[in-house]
């Protein structure tokens, strides 16, 4: 049975007076894609900076591999981090940097691998995601889904254990999204990696979620688990019924 | 045939004559790459090299790394290389990561000189484009001037108030602190040499012709460009890369006569208020000079101060702090319209923008200077 990478406990995040999530319990297991969903305000973005370490939750904690990861010193911070890589909403790329630039900083930080090491793997990792050759091109002088590939392949370069996508399919045309959609599978179970996606798109849903939790702003929490295919037929709750077969309220 | 076998730097050699069998010591992985060296002159000379996948538990992308070395090196030597022992797993990983495109990492040397003459010639090039550009610009915007009665209602009048207090207004307190401070300098500095040869009262010559002719205008602009004309490059350069230029554009609105000449006729109109204000704060500050270290009265000073300025010297000043608006804000328009990319152009072009508008605002002022000086004004 596989272990859990990420244990989310009795969370709750608020700004001031204003709760935007409380109670959230779950976890994630190694190597499965797992999607964090619901409609528009309902937290999804919070939650997912809460997981990233980007904010601390006002209580409650985030474990990563058993070792808590929230509220924690800034030294155990820094070597999850280095277990983790995010994809954000609008890339992330560093403009002023080339796309093998924005890699070779982070092998710069982290690794002692010689110059051409380093450069095999910048090529390895571009040639993964599609974008061979692309090695000397700024992120302005690329497509929206050359970006995001390119920011997989920055995130994907120390091997993290998790990805993190916040809204990877947003800008993208269907056949782009379909393409993300297959990366996003090969890297999962060639490489083994935990995916964790923020999204609302249903259709990368319906394709690669292995499981599912739905959240939502009137209760400020999670109103659903479960796999895709349970939460589609489940009538019982309109809400969650109604986003996964897309019907209007 | 005889079989030698060496342990080093990471890798297990077994090697004969025409072949050679590489294993692994320590697991593959990026933090151990240090651990890893591998003795190339051994796989000079041999035909067939082996990369022996056993046992091997842990691994990440970094055997992918090393694998394409060995890749490299069996085109430099000619050799057959064989990878053996790839479980299922590790064989899923080798092709996820495989470099589909196989690229020959070699670095390309040029010669240093040549890459010099390169870049001076992509730079000269650059520059002659984009003063064309400009030089187009400038056009457009004359045009749209001298058209302006026919247009009238087409240009955006409503910003103007807003940018003439932001940019005109608003520039008082600095402009005039500087050249007050400006007059002071000059009047400190005259007072010093003209004391040598008992010609102090021309402390009011020198510092009324040299504020209304130079200074005061000169001043005003390079303030003015530091703070209008970047102002101006960074919005409209803002408003470029994230496409409301476009979305002006596509609702049918004309970007010079929405964006450019409400920004230009503020500064032109701005300007010669703002120097004549800073002319006369520049010669109190003189005349505060004068009267702590020479023994001049305020009515001494006032009355060779009218004796030695003429009308020439304050239309003289006030003529070219027009131009030096017009080319600022022209120039800070040009710059935030040519923005392209993200924040990194915004940026430059605002950097720009200062120093282009400077280099005119000096290299106008020399004209004038000749040129009012041959006329004998």
């Amino acid at each position: 049975m596989a272990e859990n990478i990420i244990k989310v406990e009795n969370l709750k995040v608020a700004y001031g007076d204003r709760i935007i999530l409380e109670n959230i319990n779950f976890s994630i297991l190694k190597g499965e894609i797992f999607f964090i969903v619901g409609g528009s305000g309902c937290g999804k973005s919070t939650l997912l900076r809460q997981l990233i370490g980007l904010e601390s939750p006002t209580s409650g904690n985030v474990y990563i591999k058993n070792t808590l990861f929230s509220n924690t010193d800034s030294k155990t911070k820094n070597i999850i981090l280095k277990k983790i890589g995010v994809l954000f909403q609008s890339s992330g790329l560093f403009a002023s940097m080339t796309l093998e630039e924005n890699m070779r900083l982070i092998l710069d930080t982290y690794t002692d691998l010689t110059e051409i090491e380093k450069s095999n793997l910048i090529n390895i990792k571009l040639s993964s995601v599609g974008l061979a050759g692309y090695n000397n091109f700024y992120p302005n002088e690329i497509s929206g889904g050359m970006k995001k590939r390119a920011a997989i392949a920055r995130a994907m370069v120390l091997d993290p254990e998790i990805l993190f996508f916040d809204e990877p399919a947003s800008g993208l045309d269907p056949v782009t999204s379909a393409s993300l959609d297959i990366l996003i599978k090969e890297i999962n179970k060639g490489l083994g990696t935990t995916i964790v996606i923020v999204s609302h798109d249903l259709q990368s849903i319906l394709n690669i979620a292995e499981r599912v939790i739905m959240l939502d702003k009137s209760v400020k929490g999670i109103i659903a688990e479960g796999t895709p295919k349970e939460l589609k037929n489940r009538t019982e709750q309109p809400l969650v019924y109604n986003f996964f077969n897309r019907i209007a309220n | 045939m005889k079989t030698k076998t060496e342990i080093k730097n990471g890798y297990n050699y077994l090697e004969n004559e025409n072949s050679i069998i590489i294993s692994f010591n320590y697991s593959p992985i990026i933090k151990n790459s240090k651990l890893f060296r591998l003795e190339e002159n051994r796989l000079s000379n041999k035909s067939i090299v082996i990369l022996d996948l056993k046992d091997i538990i842990e691994y990440d992308s970094y055997l992918i790394v090393i694998i394409s070395i060995f890749r490299n090196l069996a085109v430099k030597y000619n050799f057959e290389l064989q990878i053996i022992n790839e479980n299922n797993e590790l064989s899923n990983f080798i092709n996820i990561l495989d470099i589909k495109e196989y690229k020959n990492i070699q670095e390309k040397k040029v010669f240093w000189l040549k890459r010099h003459i390169i870049e001076v010639g992509e730079n000269i090039t650059n520059i002659l484009l984009d003063l064309r550009n400009f030089i187009e610009f400038f056009g457009i915007i004359i045009i749209k001037f001298l058209a302006l009665p026919f247009r009238f209602k087409k240009v955006r009048w409503s910003d103007l108030p807003d940018i003439f207090t932001k940019n005109g207004v608003m520039a008082v307190p600095i402009t005039v602190l500087i050249v007050f401070l400006i007059g002071l300098i000059s009047g400190y500095q005259g007072a010093l040499q003209l004391k040598q040869f008992g010609a102090d009262i021309f402390i009011a010559d020198l510092v009324g012709i040299s504020i209304t002719r130079e200074l005061s205008p000169l001043m005003v602009a390079i303030l003015v460009a530091g703070r209008s004309g970047s102002s101006f490059a960074a919005q409209i350069g803002t408003m470029k890369v994230s496409e409301e230029i476009d979305a002006l554009t596509t609702l049918g609105f004309d970007k010079y006569d929405y964006l450019v000449l409400p920004r230009v006729l503020a500064i032109t109109f701005a300007m010669p208020i703002l120097v004549l204000i800073c002319n006369l704060v520049g010669v109190i500050g003189g005349l505060v000079a004068a009267i702590t270290t020479l023994e001049i009265t305020l009515s001494g000073y006032i009355n060779q101060l009218q004796a030695a300025l003429s009308l020439g010297d304050i239309f003289s000043g006030l003529i070219k702090s027009i131009i030096f608006g017009f080319l600022i804000s022209l120039v800070g328009c040009y710059k935030g319209l040519s923005a392209s990319g993200g924040a990194e152009s915004v940026g430059k072009i605002t950097t720009g923008s200062v120093v282009i508008s400077v280099f005119l605002i000096i290299f106008v002022d020399a004209l004038f200077t000749f040129l009012l000086s041959a006329l004998g004004i």
